[in-house]
């Protein structure tokens, strides 16, 4: 009997060890423990056995039970820990599910970006109407009376008021310049403001030319401040855009509304500077103009210019944002076509 | 405009070892941008004179001659070729092996090899002008003609280079850095500027003084205010023999194409001093006198093309006694013209006011060389400065010529400019205190005269900067700076005065809801142009009777400003359906419409602007898309903090299905629409196999909170019960109904679902609501659950005549 019982503990153990599931581990548990169990065939026939075996057989009996217990509790948890959530096979190769979702046109994200950086030195964020008259467009801003471009060539004059003069003659805004005199006839001086918004020429579209393009335009304007300090701008802005300090120069450049302008330019990131295709082999790409706000401009604004003086600055977001992607035709900026717009997400 | 590095080197001797790109580096940190830099010499390579030893006949080709040419190497070579001009011991131009050439026809260079032509042997080529860029130096008379240099100081194995004057280094000006420096219209001014950045003197102009005591040329003014100055010379003994080759080459190099000597001498002057002048066959003046005066009435010009061209009594003409000769600084005329039989010239040199140019020109396409310097406005001492310098090129070239006549009517001179500039001034707008010997040095390097007295300059411009480019203290620390170089000025911080935070409500509101129709609404930003089709305002049956239009259109299509961003949307909807079939896209702009608006002052009346927000969801299912955008609607104040919209059924918007449309009002007034596009507006827009709901609101109108308005309410103690109710109600009863009864008596209601057919009679439909019920103080027991539940249906009985749908 005694052997017995070793064969019905070796056998099962080696069962509870081979169950893969709950469900054959209770199978195994029924066929180890219950009523028709090998244990409890031994049980009943334990009658004829003396006092002494009985006891010593019960107890066998009892350990082996012990046994079993132990090793399914453990046989069960290790079961758990091991069981998968999936009824069937999963290919984790297959691609994930798509987040849905629209996006900001880039030149929106550019100006957003823009306006982050300037809120960060106390700027505001200004805006001002599409049409303006041409005093506000021209005059205001020193543009000789017969400067080209007031022409219909150069500029988009309403119906009807293209024959007029100064406060009558009405145009989709050429420039965003004519809004800074607006804003500081409006809040005054010292001021310091940001104006991004989209502006209109007549001209010949092609991949570098468009008849509608956004710009942004930064402006200070105080007491005691030197022309120099526009390179702070000009520095936060690249910066910004770029990720990381750009070089800039200053050169010579002519706007009616500045004295003295400039031309600023940045380092060519393709070559680092040492002149490559991009950059026309100079080393430097011309990324934006700017200047001493004009005398006659301040005037303009009711603002005493040998008080007050200022800077602009103003960059081309269209030709930023070519730049921060590799973009090839500003002509997608308007065309709605979302297999350009997805991309900028 | 093109600057010749050897025309600037007779102005000044620029410092030894400077290269040409730090030339142009200097020049366009401190005056003009430079965006080329061409060495004219380059293409010339391994293109020598030859002189011809023998002409033979070519064995197989009766076109071609087998010429024995000397190129100065060891042996003379044997070289083939088709001229028609060929002859022994002709000077010839000839391309060696590794040369490039134009082939005859041919658009790109060809690299020249040796060969063989019909079995004889050829090195390299002779060559024909246009073949080796010398067309302009030898306009060719027949097709087959080559370049004959007999005649021609050079000797055998010259680079061609060399001969032609053509070692030069061309720079590329921008034009647009020079618009407001009429002094920079010719070499002189550029020397000038490279003197200063450079500290090397300036050299005089060549010129020849006239003689006082001549005859007077008969000149009158009519229009002194158009032409302030007028010099007239009459000479003899000029022909139109051609200019020197180093002249023809300057010319050449600054962009312009040789004629005859006289002709070249007058542009030479205008692109060295920047001041135009004219010569008249002098034959051809009736009447030995000039009249400056306006056109008359239907008075014409025949032009050297044989058309005659309209003038307006606007237009300043130079006429003889009978008619007009040209019109004043723009162009010549017919009669004025320099021809093969002229003897003597009428040499105009004279100022003529900017805008009398600039009106004039504006009809032309293309402007002259001439006009555009007219046009930047030139100081009336520079009459003189080229006069001179042209007599001084005539007596140069025509030895023999003489001045018989002469008159100089001046009745307007160009002052110099005065500024006072205080030291204070310079020191705080610079950033940086500069000492006096350098801004002195600086200012009179170009020009100014400078004195200075207890703290101020008191400076005066030079004449060639008074004509409106200088005139401000602004102006003078411009050239301060810029010719110091902006490079020597370090940036400065800005000062900061903290007053308070910038806090910009709406700005800020535009922001996020451009961020939660993008990001969480998934809408596309576009942009559109605020010029609209005709077909799409069409289909979109806008109101045009309010639009603004554009005088020139880009297109006659495009005149009309947009009043609403819908046909914009129809417009990039329609193209987008190639490619994609479900989508959201949306735009924020200004929309335009007639009516009195001041922005900024009482005297300047703008139309009315907008600023609207307009999104499209395209997709299958109607109804569907139409729910999709009013949730974006109704879920747009809570996400956005801004006061709360609400729906009206007011007026159908002209884009809006009759039967699929809400107006979306703010308080009383109505803000916006939303709708399903109409079958009329999706046919006309071409618009097919999908719908469209829209959405427009104007942004003026919406109003941000200044901060979070979220109110914080208890969690329930008890546990809600949710119940799920269908019912089946007749198709007339609305939702709004529906909600009216219950919300009142449930914690929270919710819709679910609608749903017709089976087991649905006709005329009616089954409403899915989900609600949640429960009391404040305790857990609500079955009994009170299901007495709640009876109630809220005979409610819902009594008030939608509601019955419960059997499952």
């Amino acid at each position: 009997m005694k052997e017995k019982l070793t064969e019905i503990k070796k056998d099962g153990l080696e069962k509870i060890e081979k169950s893969q599931s709950m469900d054959e581990l209770q199978e195994v548990r029924k066929e180890l423990m219950g009523k028709k169990s090998g244990l409890s065939e031994i049980l009943k026939s334990m009658s004829s056995l003396s006092v002494d075996e009985k006891k010593e057989i019960g107890m066998k009996t009892t350990e082996i039970r012990e046994e079993f217990t132990k090793k399914i509790e453990e046989k069960e948890a290790e079961i758990i820990s091991n069981k998968s959530v999936l009824s069937e096979p999963i290919d984790i190769s297959l691609p994930g599910k798509k987040v849905s979702g629209g996006a900001l046109h880039p030149i929106t994200q550019m100006c957003y970006d823009l306006n982050e950086a300037f809120l960060s030195l106390g700027f505001e964020v200004y805006s001002e109407d599409d049409i303006s008259s041409e005093k506000y467009a021209f005059d205001n801003l020193n543009f000789a009376k017969d400067h080209p471009a007031r022409q219909s060539m150069d500029t988009f004059w309403l119906e009807g008021t293209e024959d007029k003069e100064g406060t009558e003659r009405l145009c989709l805004r050429p420039h965003l310049t004519g809004g800074s005199v607006r804003k500081l006839l409006k809040d005054g001086a010292p001021a310091r403001f940001v104006y991004p918004g989209r502006v209109y020429r007549n001209e010949t579209t092609d991949a570098r030319h468009e008849r509608a393009f956004f710009q942004y335009e930064a402006l200070i304007v105080d007491k005691d401040i030197s022309f120099s300090s526009g390179m702070v701008m000009i520095k936060t802005i690249l910066e910004k855009v770029f990720g990381r300090e750009i070089n800039v120069r200053m050169r010579e450049g002519f706007f009616p509304f500045t004295e003295p302008g400039y031309e600023i330019d940045m380092e060519c990131l393709v070559c680092g500077g040492k002149g490559c295709k991009v950059c026309n082999h100079n080393g430097w790409i011309e990324v934006m103009p700017g200047g001493v706000i004009h005398p006659n401009v301040l005037k303009a604004a009711n603002l005493d210019p040998n008080v007050w003086t200022g800077f602009y600055i103003n960059i081309g977001l269209d030709r930023l944002v070519m730049m921060r992607y590799g973009v090839d035709d500003v002509r997608l900026f308007h065309s709605g076509d979302l297999r350009f717009l997805k991309q900028f997400k | 405009m093109k600057l010749s590095l050897n025309w600037i080197k007779k102005y000044i001797d620029l410092p030894k070892d400077i290269t040409p790109s730090q030339i142009a580096y200097d020049l366009t940190l401190r005056t003009v941008e430079v965006e080329g830099v061409e060495n004219t010499k380059d293409k010339f390579h391994d293109i020598v004179v030859g002189k011809i030893l023998e002409v033979k006949d070519h064995p197989n080709a009766d076109t071609l001659k087998v010429c024995i040419v000397d190129i100065g190497e060891d042996t003379p070579k044997q070289i083939v070729c088709g001229g028609s001009n060929l002859y022994k011991d002709e000077l010839v131009v000839v391309s060696k092996p590794g040369s490039e050439v134009y082939w005859h026809g041919e658009d790109q260079l060809v690299k020249i090899k040796e060969t063989k032509m019909r079995g004889e042997d050829s090195y390299g080529m002779i060559c024909g002008a246009t073949e080796v860029y010398l067309d302009k130096f030898f306009p060719p008379k027949d097709e087959r003609e080559i370049v004959d240099l007999s005649g021609i100081d050079c000797k055998v194995g010259d680079n061609i280079a060399d001969v032609v004057f053509m070692d030069d280094t061309v720079l590329e000006i921008d034009n647009k850095s020079l618009t407001n420096r009429p002094d920079l219209w010719g070499h002189y001014g550029v020397a000038r500027e490279l003197s200063a950045i450079y500290n090397v003197p300036l050299k005089e102009l060549p010129k020849f003084s006239i003689d006082k005591d001549l005859p007077k040329y008969k000149v009158e003014i009519k229009e002194p205010e158009k032409c302030n100055r007028y010099t007239a010379t009459e000479i003899e003994g000029i022909d139109t023999r051609e200019a020197p080759l180093w002249m023809k080459a300057l010319i050449i190099n600054a962009g312009m194409r040789p004629i005859n000597a006289i002709v070249d001498i007058t542009n030479y002057v205008m692109m060295a001093v920047g001041q135009p002048s004219h010569a008249f066959d002098r034959t051809h003046v009736e009447g030995e006198q000039i009249i400056v005066r306006n056109a008359k009435k239907n008075e014409k010009l025949l032009l050297l093309d044989e058309k005659d061209l309209d003038l307006t009594v606007d237009d300043l003409v130079i006429a003889d006694k009978e008619s007009a000769l040209c019109l004043a600084g723009v162009r010549g005329g017919k009669k004025d013209s320099i021809l093969p039989d002229t003897t003597g010239v009428l040499l105009e040199v004279a100022n003529f006011t900017a805008s009398t140019i600039r009106k004039t020109d504006k009809r032309f396409d293309e402007k002259t060389d001439s006009a555009i310097r007219y046009e930047k406005a030139i100081d009336t001492e520079r009459v003189q400065e080229g006069l001179e310098y042209a007599l001084y090129l005539i007596k140069e070239i025509f030895k023999d010529s003489k001045i018989i006549a002469f008159n100089d009517v001046y009745p307007i001179k160009t002052e110099r400019c005065k500024i006072d500039i205080e030291q204070d001034f310079l020191d705080v707008r610079l950033g940086k205190v500069l000492d006096r010997k350098t801004i002195e040095g600086v200012l009179k390097a170009i020009g100014y005269d400078v004195n200075y007295k207890s703290g101020v300059y008191h400076v005066t411009a030079p004449v060639w900067r008074s004509t409106g480019d200088v005139s401000l203290k602004d102006d003078v620390m411009g050239d301060i700076a810029r010719l110091l170089s902006f490079e020597s000025f370090e940036a400065k911080p800005l000062p900061v005065k903290f007053t308070k935070a910038v806090k910009q409500n709406k700005v800020s509101l535009e922001r996020n809801i451009r961020e939660y129709l993008a990001f969480r609404c998934g809408f596309n930003e576009i942009f559109t142009y605020p010029w609209i089709d005709d077909k799409y305002i069409k289909a979109s049956k806008i109101d045009i009777s309010k639009s603004v239009k554009l005088a020139t259109p880009p297109a006659p299509e495009l005149a009309i400003l947009r009043s609403s961003l819908v046909p914009g949307a129809l417009e990039v909807i329609s193209k987008n359906l190639r490619y994609y079939n479900e989508f959201r896209i949306f735009e924020v702009a200004q929309v335009f419409e007639k009516g009195e608006y001041h922005e900024s002052s009482e005297d300047e009346t703008l139309p009315i602007h907008k600023k609207l927000i307009t999104g499209a969801i395209v997709g299958k299912n109607a109804k569907d898309l139409f729910f999709e955008a009013k949730g974006v609607i109704e879920d747009m104040a809570s996400f956005n903090h801004m006061e709360e919209l609400h729906f009206e059924v007011k007026s159908q918007p002209s884009w809006a299905d009759k039967n699929a449309y809400l107006n979306i009002m703010l308080g009383d007034e109505e803000i916006g629409a939303l709708g399903l596009l109409s079958y009329f507006a999706m046919s006309e827009a071409k618009i097919k196999r999908v719908n469209v709901a829209i959405f427009e609101i104007n942004f003026d109108k919406l109003v941000p909170f200044a901060s979070r308005t979220n109110e914080f309410v208890h969690l329930p103690q008890f546990p809600l019960v949710e119940k799920d109710l269908s019912i089946i109600v007749d198709e007339d009863v609305t939702w709004d109904k529906i909600s009216k009864v219950i919300k009142s008596k449930v914690k929270n209601l919710e819709f679910i679902e609608e749903y017709r057919g089976n087991q649905i009679p006709e005329g009616k439909k089954s409403i899915t609501l989900r609600i949640h019920i429960g009391n404040d103080d305790s857990t609500m027991t079955s009994d009170e659950i299901n007495k709640k539940m009876s109630s809220l249906m005979n409610s819902l009985n009594h008030v939608c005549g509601a019955e419960l749908r059997e499952e």
